[in-house]
C-alpha cells in the first residue's frame, strides 16, 4: 500500500505516525515544501525573538524520518490527478504516485487588498520562511541557534505563488534594521508579531480596524483591559484605523501605512489579517473546495475524491453550529490528524468536535476561554470581575436562563476540562461561582482568586 | 506583580556568551582552572612555586582557599540569583525559592561554617547530607564530629530527607536547599538551555548517575567495614581508606573523582557549554538516591490535556533535559526520577499546561518512565 501525505505539519505528521504504528510495511511517503522536518508552527515568534532555537521547536528528533521509515519528497505540490491516483510537483519532478492520499497543506497568510503589500519590507507570519523575512527585518538575519537544516532547498521545486518562498527583507534595501515596525491585524498572530518587534526593543504600531482588541474571542471591558498591558510593554495600539494603502519609497520599499486617520511612518509591516486554506495549487484537480477554499471533508475526513482525505487548517469542516469552515487551531489540527489516520488505514471514524476550548498568551496575560463567549446569544447574561492587586486577572462567565454556557478568563490558568464539565453538566451560575476554584490551576504559591461569590 | 507565564520574550539566543561562542568557551575555560588550581593547588605551587588562591585568600584576610571558595560562591549565587529574578521574577513560586535557596546557602553553607570556628567551634554544614556530602556518614567522621550534629546528620540523611522526598519530591533539596542546585539555577541560569534533551543524553545521565551512586554506597558501606574490621586488615584498610591518594584507595578515589572532577570541575566548569546541571544530573548521588524516592512519592507534573501546543518552551529550558513537552502533547502526567521541581517548564509552557504538584489528591493518571 502507498500512502502519500501532504503536508508535514502536525496534521500530516500524526497521520503518517498512525499508519505506521498500525502498518510497518507500508510505504509512507510525506511531501513538504517548507522545511525538511515537523516544527511547531505556534512556536514561530520564539524563534523570532532568541528565546528558543529552531531545533528547539521540532518536538521531534531529526531522525525521526528514518525511524518511521518515511520517505521525504522536499518539493512543491502543484495538483492531484484524482483519476490517475498521482501527486503532481513542480519543478519538473516526476508525480508520485498513492493508492490513498492525505492533504494537511495547512493555512496560507491572507494576503493585503491595499496598493504596497507587496513592497519591500512588508510580509507576514505565517511561515517559515516569514519567520526569515522578519528575522532580517528587525534583527539583521537568524539567531545564534541558526537557520533550519537545508532551509532553501524547495527553491528548486516550488512556484510564484507559494507561501513559502523568501521575501527580500526592506532592511537589505536600507542598510539597517527596522527601527519602526507596524503590524495590521488585530488578532493573535498580530499581537505576536509585536510582541516580538517588542522585544527586539521597538516600539511597534499595532493597526485595528475594529472598535476593539481581538473582537471574535474578547468583549471590550478585556480588550481594553488587555490593551492598557500592551500599552505598558510599548506597544502603540491603535484601533478603528482602516488601512488604506502601504505608502512605498523611491527605492521600493515600504514607508508608511495609510489609514483613515492618516499616515504612520513605518519600515517594516507585518500583515496579520487572518490565513486562509492553503489550497490554491488545488485549483485545478477536481477535489471539492468551498467558497473560502477549505477543502470539504465529511465527519471521516473524506474528501470528494476517492481515496483523497484532508485534515487540520485545510480541510472545511462541519461545526458544532451547523456551519461549514476550517478549524484553525493546533489542537484539532492534532486531532483530525489522527482520525485521518485511521482513514489512510481504511477504517472510517468520525471526528466530532466537542465543546470549544482553546488558551493562549498576550504578552505577560495569560487567556483561557471555554464554552459560548462572544455569540450574543439571546437572554445572555456576563458574570465579570476585574482583580486588581497582586494579581491581575479578569474573570467572565456568560450564562444562558441561568445556565452556564461559557467562560472567558484572562491573567489566571484555569483547567478547561473542568469548565467544560460544568457547561456540559448544565450548571448555574450559582452552583458555579462557589467552586470555581475547584478550575484553578494556577502554579503553587499563587493566592487563590477572591472574588464575591466565588 | 504576580502573574505566572515567562514576562516578555528572552532573547537567548541572541547572546553569544549563552550559547557556546567564543566567549561561552573564555567562561568555561576559566571555570576549570579555577577549579584545578582550588583542589591541587599544592600540585601547582609545586610546580610553580606560588599558591595563587591562597595567597589571595590570606591577602584579603581569609583563613585559606576554602573560606575565598565560599565567598565567591555566595556571592556568585547572590549575583546569580538577581539575574534570575530579573527574568523569572514575576512568578511567586520562582521568588520565593530562588530567595530561599540563596539565604540557605549564606546562611548554612557560608556563614555559619565562617563564624562557628571563630567561637572554638568546628565548622558544619547543615545543609548538606549523605549521600552528597559523602563522608558525613563515615564512622571515623560521626566520632569526630559534636554529638549534636552527629545526629542531625544521620536522621537527616537516613529519614528526613527521603521522607521530605516522598511527600514533596526531590525538589525539596535539589531545588530549595541544595548549594550546588543553588549555583546551578542562579548563577548557571544564563545557560539552562544548553542541558541536552536527546534520548542518548537520557540514556547516559541513567547508566552514569547510577554508576556513581552504587559507588557511593559502595564507599560508605566498605568504609563501615573497615572501621569495623580494618585494624586487623592492613591490605583491606589500605585499598578501602588509605588516605594517601597515590594509594588509589577507594575512599580517595571517590574524593578524587566525585568530589573534585566530577562535581566541582566538570560539574561547575561546563556550565558554560552543557548546562548548569551536569552535576546534578549526571552524577549526584543524592540526587539518584532522592529520584528513586521521588518517583514512589506524590511529586508530579499534571499535564492539562488538550491544550498543549507543542511549542517547546518546556523542554528548552528544562534545566534537567527532561523533554517534557513529549509528554506533555501526549498528555500524560508525569513524574521523572531527575526532575528537580524548578518550576521553569510551567513558568515557560505559553498555554499554561503544566502544573507542579505534590498534593495527594491525583487528579489524573500519571505515567511512569
Ligand atoms: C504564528 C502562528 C501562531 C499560532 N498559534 C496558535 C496557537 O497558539 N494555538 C493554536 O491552536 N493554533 C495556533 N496557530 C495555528 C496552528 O499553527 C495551525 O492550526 C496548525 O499548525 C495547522 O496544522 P496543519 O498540519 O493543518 O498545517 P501546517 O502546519 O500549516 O502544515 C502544512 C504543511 O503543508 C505543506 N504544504 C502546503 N502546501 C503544499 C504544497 N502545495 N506542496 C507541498 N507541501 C505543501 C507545508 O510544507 C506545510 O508543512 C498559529 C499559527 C501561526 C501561523
Ligand atoms: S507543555 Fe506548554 S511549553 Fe511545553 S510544549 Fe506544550 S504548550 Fe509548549
Amino acid at each position: 500500500m502507498r500512502i502519500v501525505i501532504i503536508g508535514n505539519g502536525v496534521a500530516g505528521m500524526e497521520a503518517a505516525i498512525a499508519v505506521r504504528e498500525a502498518e510497518a510495511s507500508w510505504q509512507i511517503t510525506v511531501i513538504s515544501e517548507e522545511s525538511d522536518h515537523f516544527f511547531s508552527r505556534t512556536a514561530l515568534m520564539w524563534v523570532c525573538c532568541g528565546q528558543m532555537s529552531h531545533r528547539d521547536i521540532e518536538p521531534f528528533e531529526r531522525d525521526a524520518y528514518a525511524r518511521f521509515g518515511f520517505r521525504r519528497v522536499r518539493a512543491r505540490a502543484v495538483g492531484v490527478d484524482t483519476r490517475g491516483h498521482r501527486v503532481l510537483l513542480a519543478g519538473g519532478l516526476s508525480p508520485v504516485p498513492y493508492d490513498r492520499l492525505l492533504i494537511a497543506s495547512g493555512s496560507a497568510p491572507r494576503r493585503g487588498p491595499w496598493p504596497g503589500s507587496d513592497a519591500h519590507g512588508v510580509g507576514h507570519f505565517v511561515t517559515m520562511q516569514d519567520l526569515s523575512w522578519y528575522e532580517n527585518e528587525i534583527h539583521g538575519g537568524a539567531s545564534r541557534g541558526g537557520p533550519p537544516p537545508r532551509a532553501t532547498a524547495h527553491l528548486s521545486a516550488t512556484t510564484a505563488d507559494s507561501p513559502y518562498q523568501f521575501r527580500e527583507p526592506g532592511a537589505e534595501l536600507h542598510g539597517r534594521v527596522a527601527s519602526k515596525p507596524a503590524v495590521i491585524g488585530g488578532g493573535l498572530i498580530g499581537i505576536e508579531a509585536a510582541e516580538v518587534a517588542v522585544a527586539a526593543g521597538l516600539r511597534p504600531a499595532f493597526f485595528i480596524r475594529e472598535e476593539w482588541f481581538w473582537p471574535i474571542a474578547l468583549e471590550p471591558r478585556e480588550a481594553q483591559w488587555i490593551g492598557k498591558r500592551m500599552g505598558e510593554h510599548g506597544v502603540e495600539v491603535h484601533l478603528n484605523h482602516e488601512v488604506e494603502s502601504l505608502e512605498v519609497d523611491p527605492i521600493g520599499a515600504v514607508s508608511a501605512v495609510k489609514t483613515n486617520h492618516g499616515p504612520y511612518e513605518a519600515d517594516c509591516v507585518v500583515i496579520a489579517i487572518g490565513v486562509v486554506p492553503n489550497t490554491g495549487w488545488l485549483a485545478n484537480s477536481d477535489i471539492e473546495r468551498d467558497e473560502r477554499g477549505g477543502i470539504v471533508v465529511d465527519e471521516a475526513l473524506q474528501t470528494s475524491a476517492e481515496d483523497v482525505l484532508a485534515a487540520g487548517d485545510c480541510a472545511s469542516v462541519r461545526w458544532f453550529d451547523g456551519s461549514r469552515r476550517p478549524e484553525q487551531l493546533w489542537y484539532t489540527a492534532r486531532d483530525q490528524g489522527r482520525i485521518a489516520g485511521r482513514g489512510l488505514l481504511g477504517n472510517r471514524s468520525s471526528y466530532a468536535r466537542g465543546t470549544w476550548y482553546n488558551s493562549a498568551k498576550l504578552m505577560d496575560i495569560e487567556y483561557t476561554t471555554a464554552g459560548l463567549v462572544n455569540f450574543d446569544l439571546e437572554r445572555e447574561t456576563n458574570w465579570f470581575f476585574e482583580e486588581t492587586g497582586k494579581v491581575r486577572s479578569t474573570t467572565r462567565v456568560v450564562s444562558q436562563d441561568d445556565r452556564v454556557v461559557g467562560f472567558n478568563m484572562l491573567g489566571r490558568r484555569w483547567d478547561h476540562t473542568v469548565l467544560i464539565k460544568w457547561i456540559e453538566e448544565r450548571r448555574s451560575l450559582s452552583w458555579v461561582l462557589p467552586r470555581l476554584h475547584q478550575a484553578a490551576f494556577d502554579t503553587e504559591l499563587v493566592p487563590p482568586l477572591q472574588a464575591p461569590g466565588v | 506583580m504576580d502573574q505566572q507565564g515567562q514576562n516578555g520574550l528572552l532573547a537567548t539566543y541572541r547572546e553569544g556568551w549563552r550559547n557556546r561562542g567564543v566567549l561561552g568557551f573564555v567562561i568555561s575555560t576559566m571555570l576549570i582552572a579555577f577549579y584545578v588550581v582550588l583542589y591541587w593547588e599544592h600540585k601547582v605551587e609545586a610546580r610553580f612555586g606560588v599558591a595563587p588562591l591562597t595567597a589571595l585568600s590570606e591577602s584579603i584576610g581569609l583563613r585559606n582557599r576554602w573560606y575565598l571558595y565560599g565567598v565567591l560562591y555566595s556571592v556568585a549565587m547572590v549575583g546569580g540569583g538577581i539575574y534570575y529574578l530579573r527574568r523569572h521574577g514575576n512568578s511567586r513560586y520562582n521568588r520565593v525559592r530562588i530567595t530561599v535557596n540563596v539565604a540557605i546557602q549564606i546562611a548554612l553553607g557560608f556563614t555559619l561554617p565562617f563564624v562557628m570556628p571563630l567561637f572554638g567551634g568546628q565548622e558544619v554544614y547543615f545543609s548538606y547530607f549523605w549521600p552528597l556530602k559523602y563522608d558525613y556518614l563515615y564512622p571515623q567522621t560521626l566520632e569526630s564530629l559534636p554529638l549534636y550534629f552527629a545526629v542531625y546528620t544521620v536522621i537527616g540523611s537516613l529519614l528526613a530527607a527521603p521522607v521530605l522526598a516522598l511527600v514533596y519530591g526531590k525538589r525539596w533539596y535539589c531545588s530549595w536547599v541544595c548549594g550546588c542546585g543553588g549555583l546551578a539555577n542562579t548563577f548557571g541560569d544564563p545557560w539552562r538551555h544548553l542541558t541536552s534533551k536527546s534520548d542518548k543524553s537520557w540514556r547516559f545521565e541513567k547508566v552514569s548517575i547510577g554508576i556513581v551512586f552504587v559507588l557511593a554506597l559502595a564507599t560508605t558501606a566498605l568504609i563501615v567495614v573497615d572501621w569495623k574490621i580494618g585494624a586487623q586488615h592492613p591490605t583491606l584498610h589500605r585499598v578501602v581508606a588509605g588516605n594517601d591518594w597515590r594509594d588509589w584507595s577507594l575512599k580517595s578515589f571517590y574524593g578524587f573523582a566525585v568530589g573534585a572532577v566530577l562535581a566541582g570541575v566538570v560539574g561547575t566548569g561546563l556550565y558554560p557549554l552543557f548546562g548548569p546541571r551536569v552535576w546534578c544530573r549526571n552524577f549526584c548521588p543524592m540526587a539518584a538516591m532522592l529520584g528513586l524516592i521521588q518517583k514512589l512519592g506524590r511529586y508530579r507534573i499534571t499535564v492539562k490535556p488538550g491544550m498543549c501546543i507543542s511549542c517547546g518552551n518546556c523542554s528548552t529550558y528544562c534545566e534537567m533535559g527532561i523533554d517534557v513537552r513529549s509528554y506533555a502533547q501526549n498528555d500524560e502526567s508525569f513524574t521523572r526520577a531527575s526532575c528537580v521541581g524548578c518550576g521553569m517548564c510551567a513558568h515557560m509552557c505559553p498555554r499554561g499546561v503544566l502544573k507542579l504538584e505534590s498534593t495527594g489528591r491525583r487528579s489524573l493518571a500519571v505515567v511512569d518512565s
